[in-house]
């Protein structure tokens, strides 16, 4: 094992992996920074170049174009608000604050240091601890799932928000919002009201843009204080100091992540607003957090990168791809002559260990492209605003139209940027509700499977085998009220 | 003046009227042709496509550009392809289950054996039946009686309902006269998963997705589909009873109908020269995929077979 490890080490000390993989991270953060175009697609688009390269090469090229894109969402999501992604939602709440404080050289920073820091514990901790997470990731079953996602809900509801109250609205809209379309267990067609493009139920992209970034960029136009940029200033770097204030944050984030990163079926959008909302209960001023905190995207950005590793545990030591994004790994392992799986490690030890060495090795050099390229991404702020918003709008439009090229996204987007208006006047806080529709459709399926395997005797079906479900359940609203409670002592003390 | 000018426009005419029909003819295609996958990014039809339309080009002399239009079970793609002009330009890569068999179950905005004629299936996967290694079954028999004794007590785990993995599931359950406890699960590889950590007592898979869990012994294959054993030692579905085109995926690429026949040939041609192609035979080797190319005519009558099949299943199934 040592000895495998040992040899992986020498193998992934390439300077042509180091290109390629540069490339990828470059190539990656700069798709991941268009909303609309995600690192999924990109990853999809460029698998079969990896096909044409040397195992240690193509694959640590996809895994940089991965790497990447999840950074680079939240670059727009810091400077415009516009979160491309689900997981870069609680980021871009306190970035975008942050940008316009006229920091937004350190929120890309900090977003950039934690990101790294999350994702190289976890492929750390990965590489040490592959067996029993391998063991772990088996002890959860849809029973479990539901459960974990049940409890997720009533946290994110309990502590974001001013007025719980509110926020639980919002969030049952949310989930209401993600029944509309086709039962994804059934096949039953729910709330379309009969028309076709509602059977697919509401895309999320035009969902996301139009709550987040359509206010923002209204906001900016109705201004008439005569400031002409988003912001004038981009603001100092991160110091270190504002580092290590975060870094317990940071800590709890990673911890956080990678736990969320071994319960197949999660991901990153769930430990995001975890590791956020577990730093905003922690903290001793959560009043601060939603209002340009640098914590807050430290706690997020941390969990959400911290997820990466303990993903890619299935692929590795059973062959099975827990989502698309190890899907199109395993094609480039597969394409290799590699194939994921019980036997890898003791056929090929040295390659697969190798492979995990140039993840870590991957963060080390995103660490650098990224700090070098943020004062040039966060000099876009100081763009005169009559030039960026009509650019911000194109992107808008744009980056909704080319996901899937449909007239009715557009539709949407605008209905939903009218929403968010309307929702921002009234003082309701718009994540609670994307974070029921992001996690309602997984949920409701969770649910839906749970009820399949009890075969009409669900109660006795978990009490019998799924003590654990039943634990968690029951703890949920316990854990709300008590969030609850706690927020509203810190908050008015 | 004008005159000469008349005089040259006249020429020009008869030149262009001349060149034209056989020019647009030659030219097909002369701009990028879309190919719509009606499923999201990664999965199986996905890898397939990006290796078939890295390598189209060089028989088309165009580019050939994926477009992932995923939602409503395919449908939202289907439907696309179906709107979109028959001109060669807008292909749907799909595979039999949307294609023929979701008819029956749901109200589709479109008809696909009206709407469509298929140009290539570019290739087909046979399931097999597996349960785990330690499973007290240990063969096919053993499970039919097993579930005969025990009715929707032993679970199945299959990649979503009526999909490639429940069809064959129901359509062994109407053959055999038993009845298993059908789970869904997000994609094959959750449902392979399920059955390894002992969620699930028996699922089924793809040879390029078995692959690594049968040289690891970890699982025990039951029953492959179709009349010619892919194991020395494990029955195939006609041997078990469960005879017809059961079990197969096929991957197959459909136009517009009323797309020209030229258009038609160019793209048949430029199939048959792609599954000859070293690289595209290396490439999806590699992928543990098949290539077993079947023309558009030759799969069409497939197509019938499966529309009656699928629709005595349903029927049966949901009665």
């Amino acid at each position: 094992m040592l000895e495998q490890f040992m040899a992986g080490f020498g193998m992934a000390l390439r300077l042509d992996t180091f290109l390629l993989m540069s490339a990828g991270l470059f190539g990656g953060m700069l798709v991941g920074a268009l909303p609309g175009f995600t690192t999924l697609m990109a990853m999809a688009i460029l698998l079969p170049i990896s096909f044409f390269l040397d195992p240690l090469v193509g694959i640590p090229f996809l895994l940089g174009v991965y790497k990447g894109g999840i950074f680079g969402g939240s670059i727009p999501a810091i400077l415009v608000s516009m979160p491309g992604t689900g997981a870069a939602v609680a980021t871009s709440r306190d970035g975008y604050k942050l940008t316009q404080q006229g920091k937004s050289r350190k929120a890309l920073d900090m977003a950039l240091f934690s990101s790294v820091f999350g994702d190289l514990s976890s492929d750390i901790f990965t590489i040490i601890m592959i067996f029993p997470i391998a063991f772990l990731v088996m002890q959860f079953g849809p029973p479990e799932l539901f459960a974990v996602l049940l409890l997720s809900l009533v946290i994110i509801a309990a502590t974001s928000g001013e007025n719980p109250v509110k926020s639980l609205i919002m969030m049952l809209l949310g989930l209401w919002l993600s029944f509309i379309g086709t039962d994804p267990l059934g096949g039953v067609e729910r709330f379309t009201f009969g028309i076709f493009d509602l059977k697919s139920g509401i895309p999320l992209l035009p969902m996301l843009i139009g709550v987040f970034a359509i206010p923002e960029i209204a906001g900016v136009v109705m201004r008439s204080d005569g400031i002409r940029h988003l912001s004038s200033l981009v603001g100092e770097r991160l110091s270190f100091k504002e580092f290590r204030a975060s870094f317990k944050t940071i800590c709890r984030s990673t911890v956080i992540g990678t736990g969320i990163g071994i319960i197949p079926g999660l991901g990153q959008v769930v430990a995001a607003m975890m590791g956020y909302s577990a730093a905003k209960n922690a903290s001793d001023h959560p009043e601060t957090f939603g209002e340009g905190e640098l914590e807050g995207i430290a706690a997020a950005e941390a969990a959400n990168n911290a997820v990466n590793g303990p993903t890619m545990v299935p692929l590795l030591t059973l062959g099975i791809p827990g989502d698309n994004v190890t899907a199109i790994l395993l094609g480039a392992f597969v394409a290799q002559g590699l194939r994921p799986g019980p036997q890898l490690f003791e056929e090929q030890g040295a390659t697969v260990f190798a492979i995990l060495i140039a993840m870590v090795f991957a963060n080390v050099l995103f660490l650098a492209i990224g700090y070098l390229s943020i004062p040039f991404f966060s000099r876009l702020v100081q763009i005169k605003t009559s030039v960026l918003i009509p650019i911000v709008i194109m992107f808008a439009f744009a980056g909704t139209f080319v996901f899937r090229s449909d007239n009715f996204d557009l539709l949407m987007l605008v209905v939903f940027g009218i929403f968010g208006l309307v929702a921002q006047a009234g003082r309701f806080d718009v994540m609670p509700m994307v974070m029921g529709f992001i996690l309602g459709p997984p949920m409701e399926y969770a649910f839906g499977q749970t009820v399949a395997m009890g075969n009409g005797a669900t109660m006795a079906f978990l009490f019998e085998e799924r003590v654990g479900a039943i634990c968690v359940l029951i703890a949920a609203p316990i854990a709300g009220i008590a969030l609850w409670r706690r927020m509203r002592t810190v908050s008015t003390s | 003046m004008i005159k000469s000018s008349l005089k040259k426009l006249a020429v020009a005419a008869g030149f262009a009227a001349a060149l034209l029909p056989s020019a647009a003819l030659a030219e097909y295609p002369e701009k990028p042709i879309t190919m719509v996958i009606p499923f999201g990014a990664g999965g199986s039809h996905d890898l397939n496509a990006r290796v078939i339309t890295s390598i189209i080009p060089t028989y088309l002399e165009q580019a050939m550009i994926v477009r992932l239009t995923p939602g409503a079970g395919g449908q939202k793609g289907t439907q696309e392809v179906a709107n979109a002009a028959a001109d060669g330009y807008t292909l749907l890569f799909t595979h039999n289950y949307v294609d023929m068999l979701q008819q029956y179950v749901e109200n589709l905005p479109y008809d696909p054996l009206e709407d469509f004629i298929p140009i290539a299936r570019v290739n087909y996967a046979p399931i097999g039946v597996v349960v785990r290694a330690d499973s007290p079954y240990q063969t096919f028999e053993e499970l039919v009686a097993a579930a005969e004794k025990d009715p929707g007590g032993i679970r199945m785990s299959h990649s979503g309902n009526w999909g490639a993995l429940f069809v064959p599931a129901a359509q062994i359950m109407k053959e055999r006269g038993i009845s298993l406890n059908l789970v869904p699960y997000k994609g094959g590889g959750p449902a392979m998963q399920a059955l390894l950590s002992g969620d699930a007592d028996v699922t089924m898979g793809f040879p390029s997705t078995l692959g690594s869990q049968i040289e690891s012994g970890t699982v025990r294959v039951l029953a492959t589909a179709g009349a010619e054993r892919m194991f020395d030692d494990v029955p195939t579905f006609a041997e078990v009873g469960v005879e017809g085109d059961v079990g197969f995926m096929h991957r197959v690429l459909v136009a517009p109908k009323g797309t020209p026949d030229e258009v038609v040939a160019k793209l048949t041609t430029a199939f048959e020269a792609l599954v000859e192609d070293k690289t595209f035979v290396r490439m999806m080797g590699r992928l543990n995929e098949t290539i077993d190319l079947v023309d558009g005519p030759g799969y069409q009558k497939m197509r019938e077979d499966q529309a009656v099949a699928y629709k005595e299943l349903v029927d049966a199934l949901t009665k």
